[in-house]
């Protein structure tokens, strides 16, 4: 994480650099109104479709051949209906269940070979590390086919577990990750430890693991959120309704009896998209200098 | 073969051999396990359909045909090929256009937010993340609402506006714009912040080395900002590419696909090839054809990031 350091105080520093006081010329001053006018105008335009959804929530008739910024006679019903129907609570338990699963499963999956990759030396490690570079390029649902027709022959379908089975295929990246990672992490500590007599599994789980936290940690986050957001595979082998993800379950709300479902919908998408973009805001710094890091590299 | 000879060579005539770790086997077996029996498996097997005739129809009883079903979707005299052909010009028109706006509009909004006369910038920032930070399945079903041609209420602001209701989502035409613009809505952010990273990244002493000789601020930019941002952002324009190539949720979450074509019943003017996989296998049965798309789509997707490896150099990394 030492790029996300380096950005953080490049931040910082920017602002201080400033003088304090300086008055700025009519021409530096046109521009920065501008700059405002153009951005304010981006943000009205970003923000109202959330705004409509919000209002939709609240809006107890669902018919919108008028327009108004506010609902008229706001109401919780829709969000009254969501739990009274049940289907909502099962959706999120299904997907915080395949979530949990996959994300803790990813991360116990991924370290050790992680570990392997950055610390050991072995026959088959360049392009064991090649493989995986290749491999995170497809996502896995390009080989729905196949899948869908395995799952299919085994009796496999309509099932959470084949489901989380098929999404714990994805590590590739994950592992190329978690790699980079332990690269940063300083060799000294781990000759310091081998003078210590510590075999290769203590240095692993004494001395790279509790060092490695907060990138396990993003792995399992995004990993869960991957989950929540992943539609192809479920909406393919998952079919009963007490099986729906969230997705699956959001997907069928809207495109039946779309009129009527609105409201539901839209109370739906909020409670579950408010969580999901609070990690969200928490994590994006990571991804944003993790891609830049790479890119500064070549 | 040939591997097994040079390393004996080497072991004869240079350097000693390194010492092997054994245990990373170890180490190494739960990823490899689970890679090759969920990943590579999968992948194997779709190759291997995409040369059958396994569908519905053949359910038990397939057979290997060759190239046929790669045959059948591009040669323009097969009725299949009014599937594939537009489907895949569509495919790259999509992601082109997605990703270059995306990128334009963040990269000027960035610039813009780069000011440091603004001092309420980083409120802004947070502001326009919004977007991208609210799950892409959420935020294009609700899109899939909002544009609803008869109770959605993009028309009735429109509507309220005194200007003519758009059939969004109906005609190939708006479907296609309602697309771009959704995407728009939900990608510049990203863009955006990695843009501006990029900017903060640039050194100062290049504004000062540039200050010193004279350099007014727009021949800064020019000479300056503008080489740094390329050098740094220009690479993530291919991932990008290659991801909104294969960016189901962006279009069949949205249409579905639509609206139908009348030239046949499989895809829709808006399907890109990874939703045309997911009709074919999901809809007709016909897991042949979606495999040959698959198949299609790996070597495509294989290709472009094969060009952005050489252009980052992310192969020699591995050598190490």
């Amino acid at each position: 994480m030492e790029q996300v350091l380096s950005t953080r105080q490049t931040r910082k520093v920017v602002p201080a650099m400033r003088i304090r006081g300086h008055r700025l010329n009519p021409g530096e001053s046109f521009i920065l109104w501008l700059s405002r006018v153009i951005i304010w105008m981006v943000i009205v335009l970003s923000i109202i479709p959330m705004w409509f959804v919000l209002t939709a929530s609240f809006n107890p008739s669902n018919a919108y051949f008028s327009f108004s910024l506010f609902p008229p006679h706001p109401s919780l019903v829709n969000y009254v209906q969501l739990f009274k129907d049940g289907q909502f609570v099962v959706w999120v338990r299904n997907s915080l269940i395949v979530g949990l699963t996959v994300a803790v499963g990813q991360v116990l999956l991924t370290a050790s070979s992680a570990y392997a990759f950055s610390r050991l030396r072995f026959w088959g490690r360049k392009y064991g590390l090649m493989i995986l570079l290749i491999l995170q390029m497809f996502p896995n649902f390009l080989a729905i086919a196949a899948i869908y027709s395995v799952l299919a022959q085994l009796n496999m379908m309509d099932n959470l577990g084949s489901y989380i089975l098929v999404l714990l295929g994805g590590s590739a990246f994950n592992i190329w990750l978690l790699k980079g990672y332990f690269d940063s992490i300083p060799k000294e500590l781990d000759e310091a430890a081998i003078i210590d007599g510590a075999s290769s599994w203590q240095r692993f789980t004494r001395v790279i693991l509790p060092l490695s936290v907060p990138m396990l940690v993003v792995i399992f986050l995004f990993t869960l959120m991957g989950a929540f957001g992943e539609y192809i595979l479920a909406g393919t082998i998952l079919q009963s309704p007490q099986n729906y993800t969230l997705g699956v379950g959001m997907y069928g709300l809207i495109s039946n009896q779309f009129a009527k479902n609105w409201g539901e919908f839209a109370a739906a998408a909020l409670l579950s998209a408010v969580p999901l973009t609070v990690i969200f805001g928490f994590l994006q710094r990571y991804i944003a200098s993790g891609l830049v890091a790479g890119s500064v590299k070549g | 073969m040939g591997q097994i000879e040079s390393a004996a060579v080497l072991r004869g005539h240079r350097k000693p051999r390194r010492k092997v770790h054994w245990s990373a086997y170890g180490y190494l077996s739960p990823a490899i396990i689970s890679i090759s029996v969920l990943s590579l498996a999968p992948i194997a097997y779709t190759i291997y359909i995409a040369f059958t005739n396994y569908s519905a129809m053949h359910f038990q009883t397939y057979q290997f045909v060759g190239f046929k079903n790669f045959i059948d979707l591009m040669n323009p005299n097969n009725p299949l090929s009014t599937l594939f052909i537009p489907t895949l010009v569509w495919t790259f028109i999509f992601a082109m256009v997605t990703t270059l706006l995306n990128y334009l509009v963040g990269l000027f909004l960035a610039v813009i937010l780069n000011n440091h006369n603004m001092r309420e910038a980083a409120v802004y920032r947070a502001i326009l993340i919004i977007p991208w930070a609210v799950p892409g399945l959420i935020s294009m079903l609700a899109w899939q609402g909002l544009l609803n041609d008869s109770y959605g209420q993009v028309n009735a602001l429109l509507h309220t506006l005194g200007l003519p209701s758009v059939p969004w989502l109906i005609s190939p035409f708006w479907a296609r714009i309602a697309i771009f613009m959704v995407n728009l809505w939900a990608g510049f952010p990203y863009m955006m912040t990695v843009s501006l990273g990029a900017l903060q990244a640039v050194p100062n002493e290049l504004y000062e080395a540039g200050s010193m000789d004279g350099a007014g601020w727009w021949q800064q930019f020019r000479n300056i900002t503008v080489p740094e941002i390329w050098k740094i952002t220009l690479p993530l324009v291919i991932p990008s590419f290659a991801f909104n190539f294969n960016n189901f949720n962006a279009v069949y979450l949205l249409t579905q696909g639509g609206p139908a074509r009348s030239t046949n019943q499989f895809v829709g003017y808006t399907d890109i090839l990874a939703s045309a996989a997911y009709k074919m296998t999901l809809t007709f049965n016909r897991y042949d054809l979606a495999a040959t798309i698959s198949i299609i789509l790996f070597i495509i997707v294989g290709f472009l990031s094969w060009v952005q490896m050489r252009y980052t150099h992310a192969f020699e990394e591995v050598d190490d």
